[in-house]
């Protein structure tokens, strides 16, 4: 069954087309990754795919539900972790988690439940009492993953979720979407090679709006005929081209 | 409960905390304007009867509501900056709660702001203590929300470092062209005009006049009424509108 599928997705801002007609499908219970050097347009198909902006022509379905006509049903299927830092600053952790549960509608007891699961999960709970903008970069952008998770998204987009961390707070977050993978859908870029290797069951690589391959990772070694994940992307985006 | 008034109500909360937990804001909209009306009223009002308390607490109350258009504006653009407000939009709610969000969250300090700098010049001028008085704080609340809409304009279109220059056209606007701080003999007419047809005057005689006492309905209260609720309105139309679209394309 798959979770997302788009057909010939495209977006277009003025004389630049960040996505060509792109068509994928990503099943359900698959950790995803969309990799692209800058400009490929893997942000712009998330932000399509999660409704916050409209494609240009073509068409993308959550669950069957399509982002054109059934953007209130989507927003209840997904939740997004952007590229930047996205916590309220001067709320500590815990208003924070209770923010976004208040503003999913949970009660009371829901929200005490959802706390539970995103202290045992991002080990959070050490610092829940602190404000968000007095916490150091990993724990912020631990925070901001983890209130992805409070509406209980089926379908999870994760906007370079490793983006400026070091190796060890990269690793630890590396856990932490890997227990995720056990319960949802997860749409990641990422501009790490060694991130995308670690975590996808598929790997997508995009270059200037287009999907140019699909597969495992063992698939993309077969065909770019490269043994480490750097070689086969600078294969398969360059053409050949940069081949050592 | 509604949805959507639950979904304002959380936003509101979040919007409170954050201004609560940011003392320099609350230097600018609350310290600042009250040590002015203190110093200005002490060192003036003796020269001056534009320094009288009856004058220049109305005001002050309207002048420290320019502060609120920055404050609107910082809080709005700094959400958008660490694309806070990006992922509230993945959220159920809708463009109008946030924005109704903001303003209710910012009309407590407008209230604080109106109540205590009355309060004060009252102290100086027992006289001013009167239904005018009642009347002024609650006529207030409906100038402040033009300058509340100006924030969420600015917020919405400008960066959180663009906001402190551009908030200050409307601080100095309002501060020249309120005419509280001179006196408007040997003003040119035109000038005069000119401060007439926008709202900073209009909303400082509206106040003023609570206090002063209305003799002519419609130049003292109705006319400056319709214009400050004109320029508000169109403010929140076109403030909304900013918002929607900067959101949908974020």
């Amino acid at each position: 069954m798959f979770a997302i599928k788009t057909v010939n997705l495209r977006k277009e801002y003025k004389d630049i087309v960040a996505v060509k007609d792109l068509n994928l499908e990503i099943e359900e219970g698959e950790l995803f990754s969309l990799l692209g050097v800058n400009g490929a347009g893997k942000t712009t198909t998330i932000k399509m795919l999660s409704t916050l902006t409209s494609p240009t022509s073509g068409d993308a379905f959550i669950y069957d539900y399509s982002i054109l006509k059934d953007q209130e049903k989507i927003k209840e299927l997904i939740d997004i972790s952007m590229q930047e830092t996205a916590i309220a600053r001067k709320l500590t952790v815990d208003e924070n988690i209770e923010f976004y549960a208040e503003l999913s509608g949970m009660k009371k007891d829901e929200i005490k439940e959802i706390k539970e699961y995103i202290y045992n999960s991002f080990n959070l709970d050490r610092v829940k009492n602190k404000q968000a903008s007095k916490l150091s970069g990993g724990w912020q952008r631990k925070l901001s993953i983890a209130l992805a998770l409070v509406t209980k998204p089926k379908i999870l987009f994760l906007d370079e979720p490793t983006l400026g961390l070091d190796v060890i707070a990269r690793r630890e977050l590396w856990k932490t979407i890997k227990e995720l993978k056990k319960n949802m859908t997860i749409i990641l870029t990422t501009h790490y090679m060694e991130e995308a290797e670690a975590l996808s069951d598929r790997i997508g690589i995009m270059k200037d709006g287009v999907l140019l391959f699909v597969g495992t990772k063992e698939e993309l070694y077969t065909k770019t005929k490269k043994d480490n994940i750097e070689d086969a992307f600078i294969n398969i985006v360059s053409g050949g081209d940069l081949d050592e | 409960m509604n949805n959507s008034v639950s979904r304002i109500i959380t936003l509101t909360k979040r919007n409170i905390k954050e201004i609560l937990r940011d003392p320099l804001s609350l230097i600018f909209t609350i310290a600042l304007p009250l040590f002015m009306e203190i110093l200005f009223y002490f060192i003036f009002h003796e020269l001056t009867a534009q320094f009288e308390m009856k004058y220049l607490a109305p005001g002050i109350v309207v002048f420290s509501e320019s502060f609120l258009t920055l404050f609107t504006g910082l809080l709005i653009s700094l959400d958008r900056k660490s694309s806070f407000l990006t992922r509230l939009y993945v959220s159920k709610a809708k463009s109008y709660e946030f924005i109704f969000s903001y303003a209710l969250s910012i009309l407590p300090i407008a209230l604080i702001q109106s109540i205590l700098f009355f309060l004060v010049g009252g102290i100086f001028d027992t006289s001013m203590f009167s239904v005018g008085m009642v009347l002024g704080i609650l006529l207030s609340i409906l100038t402040s929300m033009f300058f509340i809409g100006t924030g969420i304009l600015f917020g919405s279109i400008c960066s959180e470092k663009s906001i402190g220059g551009i908030s200050s056209i409307i601080i100095t606007g309002e501060s020249v062209l309120s005419g509280m701080w001179f006196p408007l003999e040997g003003i040119g007419n035109g000038m005069i005009a000119f401060m007439n047809a926008l709202p900073f005057r209009n909303a400082t005689i509206l106040i003023q006049n609570m206090i002063l006492g209305v003799n002519d309905t419609f130049n003292d209260l109705l006319l400056p009424l319709i214009i400050v609720l004109g320029y508000t309105v169109v403010m929140f139309i076109v403030a909304i509108i900013a918002f929607k679209n900067r959101m949908k394309e974020k």
